[in-house]
């Protein structure tokens, strides 16, 4: 994993399109992009969330809590985090957990061609749609490597959206954000997701943000904690 | 006040005509969900219930009814789906009556719209009902018919998927407008015990969440109705999103257990970890940990399983078999198998004995029932009573009870196999067994053995015994009787679990007998929280006023917020949690109590007192339906042994209760070695149905009543029919 570095990122190789470069040079704000060799660099997000897929029990509390946090409303299919399941498969093959990667190259936000999807500068540079900005080409959903899309398409809003770490979170009493409260992270009843900032670097799988957050006394639930 | 927290619609279909239509939820939010929107449903869809005596009858109205809080994040109670209707199997008449079942399927409807779904009338053929958000099909189930409830669950749910919008989201239809899923849909379908409309015949959905007690597999059996599909992509509409997170938030980190620091007591010595006592960490309310509640050794190899919401999931998915699994549907095999591995002397081995030489014998006969669609409740004893039959020669080609299973495998997988196939197509001894065993017993002329008791103990309502024997637990027994059914209060009966528990593995109590009742008397507004005399089990007090206010509240509660607002009963009401500091539960507490949840979702103000009398309300509707089906009061009682010989033991030996001795000092006490007494139960009875405002004659209510409950239309139609109660 890489360490998050919000100073200076410039030694990264991952970078955008010179027609996305050029895209993206309309409205940008802050210091969330660098223009280095003719060419634009994404800072590193400050993290993301990493998931134990043996703890998991599939009680999809974090996806209504972040629904909620978010909207207001109780939904599966308006959450970022979205959990599935197979009630006829064999453990540990029965669930995955699908979380944004906030990733290093961030293909989604090299997609939006009206710089909705930017890297937020306010908030450790989180990956994050704006949707007054969104125009819905879902072109980001798309542009999403993994399987399901991290990018969600909220029919209601016409917009695209994706986990921000709980940044824009009007129905959460607490701060959101790499710094504040994640609520799906909070309300896991197992303690199955985590934030983590050191990240995997660019075109890393669903594996690499796979981690054992099983201890002893998970153990003494008679469950196991090895990987 | 329209209310948030409601999809808005009721699906009524009409099988008879294949034809649905749309009720508007808005006339039955008074009743709350679940439950009570069932039996208002019924009320008003079933004209002709006087003269139903079977839920086979087509002019049975089943319904499956979600609550406010399905499809949220209200701890444990967001997955849960109230089945309502008239039963099968249930003596001496098939009351109206409940049954409940977990998982995805209620959030999946009320995703998709839908507050519930009432079925009236008999399709011509098997159909299945196929709900994706608005648009509904009756669609022919000619394919599935016969085939067992895993595999017409995943033929279904591959259908659903057949769209995909983008890599991982299925879309309910082409365009922008319609939602997108990663989800699987939520089924629910009977086995071949319901399609042959055995009374054990349950539902099923995912692989192990069953409405098993009063045989509603047989009604969709008798309907044609082979299962129900959900899938929704819309959401619950919250008043106050804010506060509904808050509370949760807070009900984690007060009362749930810290997964990764379980505050664990002692275990007993070689007790495994895979087994689910109430002192050591699987049963116990909303404080106990996410751990499988089951009666077979399972390794380590295994996740817990929450249903939707769920904040302790109590099942578990493995690579074997039985996944979902849990609780009694593990053990119903368990004494045939140890018999057999064993040898019969190890039918009397200590619940900490070690199991895992079984442990996979069971969990597969776990999952013969669940694919197979049968309720395994009555299996167990009733399994238990053919083998010993079978072993005095009575079972068998030529013998009194005619069968050509390979009765010398009794306890092996491969009976298993044979005896639960038997039940489900009714065929070989699955004939005899196809109205119960209370019938089987008469039909083979061993109805004494349901009379004493031995063997087959069905104290009430022709229903097995659940392992809390009335004449130990008052409350159990006495609510049953209130009640159709099993009345299934686990939460409230925790303390049996912690307390015998504690004994039997010679730790000590946690919770001292004065605390416990202190605690337990505090939760039960505003009948009895001033009195904890009301939980006093002792012989002196059996059959007091005090039991009366217990049951009272006990139903009510039950009525309102775990049957109508279904928060699960494995997890409500939390009366004492040990996690907290002074073992204060969460249950009617100011800021996460049932009613802070409900307020949170609906938009109301309501105290946690206003809740118990909703379901005063409600369990008055049922009473009135149970009036109008020929309820009268001498039909309640229990079995004859439970009069006339004493209670022996329990899973633990011993049966430990808050009792006060003859100082009134509290203690738990052993209860073991009690019957009950015929008159005593009649005075019982006097005290409950006068707290309760009934005609003490018969039991029915009285319009006074009725009309303090804003009920005065049931009082007419109860007045019409002869069946109003006198006023005293």
């Amino acid at each position: 994993m890489t360490t998050s570095n919000h100073d200076t990122d410039t030694g990264r190789r991952h970078f955008l399109t010179a027609m996305g470069a050029a895209g993206m040079m309309i409205g940008i704000s802050g210091n969330a992009y660098i223009l280095k060799d003719d060419k634009m660099y994404i800072k590193t997000a400050g993290g993301a969330l990493a998931v134990d897929l043996k703890k998991c029990m599939g009680c999809g509390t974090c996806m209504t809590t972040c629904s909620l946090v978010h909207h207001g409303k109780s939904s599966m299919s308006l959450s970022r985090i979205q959990i599935q399941q197979d009630s006829f498969a064999p453990f540990p093959d029965d669930i995955q957990m699908a979380t944004c990667h906030q990733c290093e190259d961030a293909p989604c936000v090299k997609a939006c061609p009206v710089n909705a999807n930017k890297a937020n500068d306010e908030y450790g540079f989180i990956r994050d749609i704006d949707p007054e900005k969104c125009i819905g080409c879902m072109q980001c959903i798309e542009a999403c490597p993994y399987t399901p899309k991290r990018v969600q398409w909220n029919p209601e809003t016409r917009c695209a959206q994706k986990c921000d770490l709980c940044v824009h979170t009007p129905f959460m009493n607490e701060d959101g954000g790499p710094e504040g409260v994640r609520a799906c992270e909070r309300v896991c009843p197992v303690a199955a997701i985590k934030f983590v900032t050191e990240l995997p670097d660019a075109g890393a799988s669903d594996a690499d943000y796979v981690v054992n957050l099983r201890n002893d006394s998970w153990a003494l639930s008679g469950k196991t904690i090895e990987d | 006040m329209k209310l948030k927290g409601y999809a808005g619609k009721i699906l009524h279909v009409d099988l008879t005509n294949l034809t649905t239509h749309i009720i508007p939820t808005d006339k039955y939010q008074r009743w709350g969900g679940g439950h009570g929107i069932g039996a208002a449903l019924f009320w008003d869809l079933c004209k002709d219930l006087e003269s139903i005596t079977d839920g086979r009858d087509e002019r049975n109205v089943v319904t499956l009814a979600t609550s406010p809080f399905s499809g949220t994040n209200v701890p444990s109670a967001g997955g849960r789906t109230e089945v309502t209707g008239i039963g099968t199997g249930i003596k001496p008449i098939n009351w109206f009556a409940r049954s409940n079942f977990g998982g995805q399927f209620s959030a999946m409807l009320k995703h998709a719209g839908w507050d519930a779904v009432t079925i009236t009338g008999k399709a011509p053929h098997p159909v299945y009902l196929d709900i994706r958000n608005d648009k509904v099909m009756i669609r022919d189930a000619a394919e599935l018919w016969g085939k067992d409830t895993y595999d017409t669950q995943q033929i279904i749910q591959d259908d659903v998927a057949s769209v995909e919008a983008t890599a991982g989201w299925n879309a309910l239809s082409d365009g922008n407008e319609i939602g997108r899923t990663t989800q699987k849909a939520a089924v629910v379908a009977i086995g071949p015990a319901g399609e042959n409309q055995s009374v054990f015949g349950c539902l099923v959905h995912g692989s192990g969440h069953g409405s098993g007690q009063c045989g509603f597999g047989a009604v969709f059996g008798s309907k044609n109705l082979k299962a129900i599909s959900a899938m929704g992509t819309g959401f619950v509409d919250i008043a106050d999103p804010a506060a509904l997170v808050q509370a949760r938030f807070k009900t984690r980190e007060l009362y749930a257990s810290d997964a990764d620091d379980h505050k664990l007591p002692e275990v007993a010595q070689g007790e495994s970890q895979t087994f689910m006592p109430g002192a050591a960490m699987g049963f116990h309310p909303l404080g106990g940990a996410a751990r499988p509640l089951i009666f077979a050794q399972i390794n380590d190899q295994h996740r817990s399983v929450g249903c939707h919401g769920c904040i302790n999931g109590c099942k578990q998915r493995r690579d074997g078999y039985g996944n979902e699994s849990h609780c009694q549907v593990t053990a119903w095999y368990l004494p045939p198998a140890l018999i057999a591995t064993r040898g019969p002397e190890a039918a009397h081995i200590s619940i900490f004995s070690n199991r895992e030489d079984i442990a996979e014998i069971q969990m597969y006969a776990a999952e013969l029932v669940q694919r197979l669609g049968i309720n395994s409740y009555p299996l167990t004893d009733g399994c238990l009573w053919l083998g010993i039959l079978a072993q005095y020669g009575l079972v068998g080609p030529g013998k009194p009870i005619e069968s050509s299973l390979r009765w010398d495998l009794y306890g092996s997988m491969e009976f298993a196999k044979q005896f639960c196939e038997a039940i489900a197509h009714r065929t070989d001894i699955g004939e005899l067994l196809s109205e119960g065993f209370v019938e089987a017993a008469k039909k083979v002329e061993r109805f004494e053995d349901v009379r004493t008791g031995n063997i087959l103990q069905y104290p009430y309502w022709g229903m097995p015994e659940h392992g809390y024997d009335p004449r130990a637990e008052l409350t159990w027994g006495y609510s049953t009787l209130m009640d159709s059914r099993d009345v299934n209060d686990h939460t409230f009966n925790w303390m049996f679990w912690q307390v015998n528990y504690e004994a039997a593995a010679g730790l000590k109590h946690r919770v001292d007998a004065p605390t416990m009742v202190k605690l337990y008397a505090e939760k039960m507004i505003p009948y009895a929280n001033n009195r904890p005399e009301v939980l006093d089990f002792s012989e002196k007090n059996m059959y007091s006023e005090d039991i009366a206010r217990a049951v009272q509240w006990q139903m009510h509660y039950n009525r309102f917020y775990k049957n109508s607002l279904l928060l699960c009963d494995f997890r409500w009401p939390d009366m004492v949690n040990i996690n907290r500091p002074d073992f204060r539960g969460a249950t009617a507490d100011p800021e996460v109590g049932e009613q802070v949840y409900w307020n949170a979702i609906t938009g109301e103000n309501i105290d946690f007192a206003e809740g118990i009398r909703r379901g005063r309300q409600i369990y008055n509707l049922d009473n009135a339906i149970w009036a109008l089906q020929g309820r009268h009061r001498e039909m309640v009682t229990f079995q004859d042994y439970i009069f006339e010989s004493k209670f022996k033991k329990s899973k633990f030996g011993g049966y430990l209760w808050p009792c006060t001795d003859d100082n009134g000092d509290w203690g738990y006490h052993n209860v073991v070695g009690r019957k009950l007494d015929r008159e005593g139960l009649e005075q019982w009875k006097d005290h409950y149905y006068r707290l309760e405002g009934w005609d003490k004659a018969s039991g029915w209510p009285t319009r006074s009543l009725l009309s303090e409950l804003d009920m005065g239309f049931v009082a007419d139609r109860l007045e019409r029919s002869g069946k109003l109660g006198a006023e005293s």
